[in-house]
């Protein structure tokens, strides 16, 4: 029972039984994930042509995100690995509660989903705090041309933070792919969380101890790791490199 | 770790046992450590290395890149267990996906090399990597300005 058994390869497609071995839902979902991880893909792919492009003028990252909550001094990069750990834990709750699911363990099941939605929260909770650091600039500021309405032309001043048409820490489409990007993921989780709550009060209901089998938790756990999983390219490409 | 022979299966509707679930959990978190272990290495290195940014070494890139593939190959065959799916399934799922990435990464690769070439750079990229650089540079000479104020006059006329 524990371990897979070997399907005779002809007769796996008669028809009768799923030659994959999965239910419909899950196999629907792993085709849903690997459609939008081409789209993740493209937009990253994008952002490395560009960021090319401009590697002269692109800004560095531990240049750019040096705050961290509560402490005045700068610390590159920290925060940011904070909110990578804080996901991967949750990734990890996650996987633990599909695990508890095969086991009908409907108390281990409740309670890692309620830390997997506890991690999403404080995620997305700090990447708010990353946007607002981000549009709001630093004291000092830098010197930008910026479209003046009432003249009708550019007027070079201080500019303090980020906007979709200038910011303060160098090209414009660094704050351009920033904002497309962590925002498209950013929703994605946003989105899990919302998904996993959903679940998550099935679970206390006890919709799926009545079902026999605790699948759905499954399936929004493979959702869930896939938010991960892109993270870990964010991650990579957006602030190491 | 080898796939298929000591690790409870993920079929439709597979029941694990307690015992099941105590190999799976000891793996799972064997993953996870290994992964903390790359992230914080990874910051580690990311915050103390000098020369970092995309004009960073080959080396450092290489190495950001390869343990971004170890990470997110971890997440998908354990965490997703792909590994302990069908093999069918497994290819289904990946071979599609490589092939158009791995194209497209070949692509941009090929025309952002070509297109990064300073010679190949179009008259509108220069004027402004070169407004962008003396922005940043500090300068407050009104030849920034100027440039913007000359370009925007061109888009009137």
């Amino acid at each position: 029972m524990a371990h897979t058994t070997e399907i005779d390869a002809k007769a796996a497609w008669d028809g009768g039984q799923s030659p994959f071995r999965v239910s419909y839902g899950k196999m629907m979902m792993w085709f849903f994930l690997v459609s939008d991880a081409l789209t993740f893909g493209g937009l990253l792919i994008s952002y490395g042509f560009i960021r090319h492009k401009y590697a002269d003028v692109w800004p560095k990252a531990e240049n750019v995100f040096t705050h961290f909550p509560f402490v005045e001094q700068h610390l590159p990069l920290a925060y940011v690995g904070l909110m990578t750990f804080i996901l991967i834990m949750s990734s990890v709750t996650m996987v633990l509660a599909v695990e508890a699911g095969h086991r009908m363990d409907r108390k281990g099941v409740t309670m890692w989903m309620f830390w997997t939605i506890v991690g999403g929260a404080l995620f997305v909770g700090s990447q708010a705090w990353e946007w607002y650091h981000f549009i709001v600039g630093t004291h000092d500021g830098a010197l930008r041309n910026v479209w003046d309405m009432a003249t009708g032309s550019y007027v070079q001043q201080t500019y303090h933070g980020a906007t979709m048409v200038v910011n303060e820490y160098g090209v414009p489409q660094f704050a351009n792919y920033f904002f497309f990007i962590t925002g498209f993921h950013g929703f994605h989780v946003f989105s899990g969380v919302i998904i996993n709550l959903v679940i998550f009060l099935n679970v206390l209901k006890g919709t799926y101890e009545k079902r026999g089998h605790y699948e759905m938790v499954e399936k929004v756990g493979l959702y869930w790791h896939f938010v991960d999983l892109v993270w870990v390219f964010v991650f990579t490409f957006f602030y190491l490199l | 770790m080898e796939f298929h022979d000591d690790y409870p299966s993920y079929e439709t509707m597979a029941n694990h046992s307690e015992e099941d679930g105590k190999k799976a959990r000891k793996v799972l978190w064997k993953v996870f450590w290994v992964m903390l272990f790359i992230t914080i290495f990874e910051l580690i290195v990311g915050s103390m290395a000098p020369g970092r940014g995309w004009s960073g070494t080959m080396g450092l890139k290489v190495l950001f890149i390869g343990l971004t593939v170890v990470k997110a190959g971890a997440i998908v065959l354990w965490f997703m267990h792909l590994g302990h799916e069908v093999k069918f399934l497994k290819y289904v799922i990946l071979i599609p996906y490589m092939v158009f990435i791995l194209y497209t990464v070949f692509i941009v690769l090929v025309e952002g090399v070509y297109s990064g070439k300073p010679g190949n750079f179009t008259r509108v990229d220069k004027i402004f990597i070169d407004q962008q650089k003396e922005l940043s540079s500090g300068h407050h000479g009104a030849a920034a300005a100027h440039g913007a104020e000359a370009e925007h006059g061109a888009e009137h006329h």
